[in-house]
């Protein structure tokens, strides 16, 4: 069963297209990474997956609903994100007490454990906390609050190395435990990629792969070699990254679509093929130019 | 633990690499049951659908077998089948490694062969 469904969603502010006919569909019980640049549209679609505004054209369902204005959505559906906007005149310990009024999984002694792990006290007031801690308490909100779809928008934003590391492993073990729909989005796949089941990589307001994690690192494959020889053996595939560093060296990065035979020759030829690791792969995928940086660099 | 998360080879396939050694070396026996995907993900803090995957590789290659609703269980012949497998694959692809560098580094068939032996000797020692 799927969760989220949406068809050619299009979301524009000001003339810009923030969302330009997003399509996906997400299972129910499953953790999706969702990956894109600064800007390619990750806030915009949760936000509108919470309910938070409408999209200007396209279909969406959550919970086969629409979002917009819904109480089952809202009931059901917990969005965490840096800008969170908790009342300013309630204690942390208000705020977790009140939070069972609103979401009926609401776990207390859970949330109670995690507020005295991540050392809270109870008598501090959210907009006190300092960066880090904001995100750690907003983190606390999104897993004893055990919504059937849970959305963490850069949840580890501010968060220090073991904090995020203490997070990431709450999570795990709370979904083992209460399995439920989670969406992830985050700069930094390599901290999530053991984490989730699927990724959803966008890339200006459109999807560009949704796959098992597991297989993304199958999806491509890096040749290196004497350029001719390189050239010759990805010719007419699709390339997805190359660079020569060394002169009359190429590295490229073409979609795996060889057979076990194929790549066993390119080896024989001299080729050294390598596995390429899922953040690089989609740092390649979502770059907007073939050179990268060096671009601003070359004056032609 | 075991695995190399942040290395490029799929989790799946380590994770099935390590109950093969697991069973290889004598820690789970043939009927025995073997650990759930939950306790996999628990241990190697993964999702659960990816140790999922490495658990049914094995049972694709009936390594392991399915109990319905009680879980895997390691076959009768697992450890048999691991070596015969490890051989023919993991160690003939590490053979054809070595003879490929060999001959980039102009080794003789000879002094390759007699490396060979030096490490055996040098392994047995141990």
């Amino acid at each position: 069963m799927s969760i989220v469904e949406c068809r050619g969603l299009t979301k524009t502010f000001g003339g810009k297209m923030a969302l330009n006919h997003f399509s996906c569909s997400i299972e129910e019980n499953t953790i999706t990474g969702l990956i894109g640049r600064n800007g390619a549209g990750k806030t915009t679609f949760l936000k509108i997956l919470a309910g938070y505004f409408q999209q200007t054209s396209g279909e969406v369902r959550v919970f086969s609903e629409r979002p917009f204005n819904n109480l089952t959505v809202s009931a059901n559906v917990l969005f965490i994100h840096d800008q969170l906007n908790l009342p300013t005149a309630l204690t942390l310990q208000e705020i977790l007490d009140t939070m069972a009024g609103f979401y009926k999984n609401w776990d207390r002694e859970f949330a109670q454990r995690l507020f005295e792990y991540f050392s809270f006290r109870p008598s501090q007031y959210h907009n006190d906390l300092s960066k880090g801690m904001k995100s750690t308490f907003n983190m606390i909100l999104g897993l004893a609050a055990r919504t059937s779809l849970t959305i963490f928008d850069e949840p580890t934003t501010g968060m220090d190395a073991a904090v995020r590391s203490d997070f990431y492993r709450a999570l795990l073990k709370d979904y083992i435990a209460y399995p439920r729909t989670i969406i992830l989005s985050s700069h930094h796949l390599e901290e999530i990629e053991n984490l989730i089941e699927d990724i959803l990589l966008i890339k200006e307001g459109r999807e560009l792969l949704h796959i098992p994690i597991a297989d993304l690192k199958e999806w491509a494959i890096g040749f290196q070699g004497k350029t001719h020889v390189v050239k010759e053996w990805t010719q007419g595939r699709e390339i997805i990254f190359s660079k020569s560093d060394v002169p009359d060296y190429l590295y490229v990065v073409v979609k795996n679509d060889f057979t076990e035979v194929e790549l066993e020759k390119a080896k024989v030829a001299g080729i050294s093929i390598s596995h390429v690791s899922s953040s690089n792969l989609c740092v390649y995928l979502t770059s907007k130019t073939k050179g990268g940086i060096d671009d601003v660099f070359n004056k032609g | 633990m075991a695995l190399n998360l942040d290395g490029t080879r799929p989790i799946y396939i380590q994770l099935s690499e390590w109950l093969e050694n697991e069973i290889l070396d004598g820690n789970f026996n043939s009927d025995q049951k073997i650990y759930s995907q939950y306790q996999l993900a628990d241990i190697f803090n993964i999702n659960p659908a990816t140790a999922a995957k490495g658990l049914n590789i094995l049972a694709e290659e009936q390594i392991l077998y399915k109990k319905r609703g009680l879980g895997m269980f390691v076959a009768g012949n697992a450890k048999d089948m691991i070596l015969s497998k490890r051989k023919n694959q993991t160690l003939k692809r590490l053979v054809q490694e070595i003879v490929m560098e060999a001959h980039r580094l102009n080794v003789s068939k000879q002094e390759l062969i007699t490396m060979i032996k030096e490490v055996n000797v040098e392994v047995e020692k141990e």
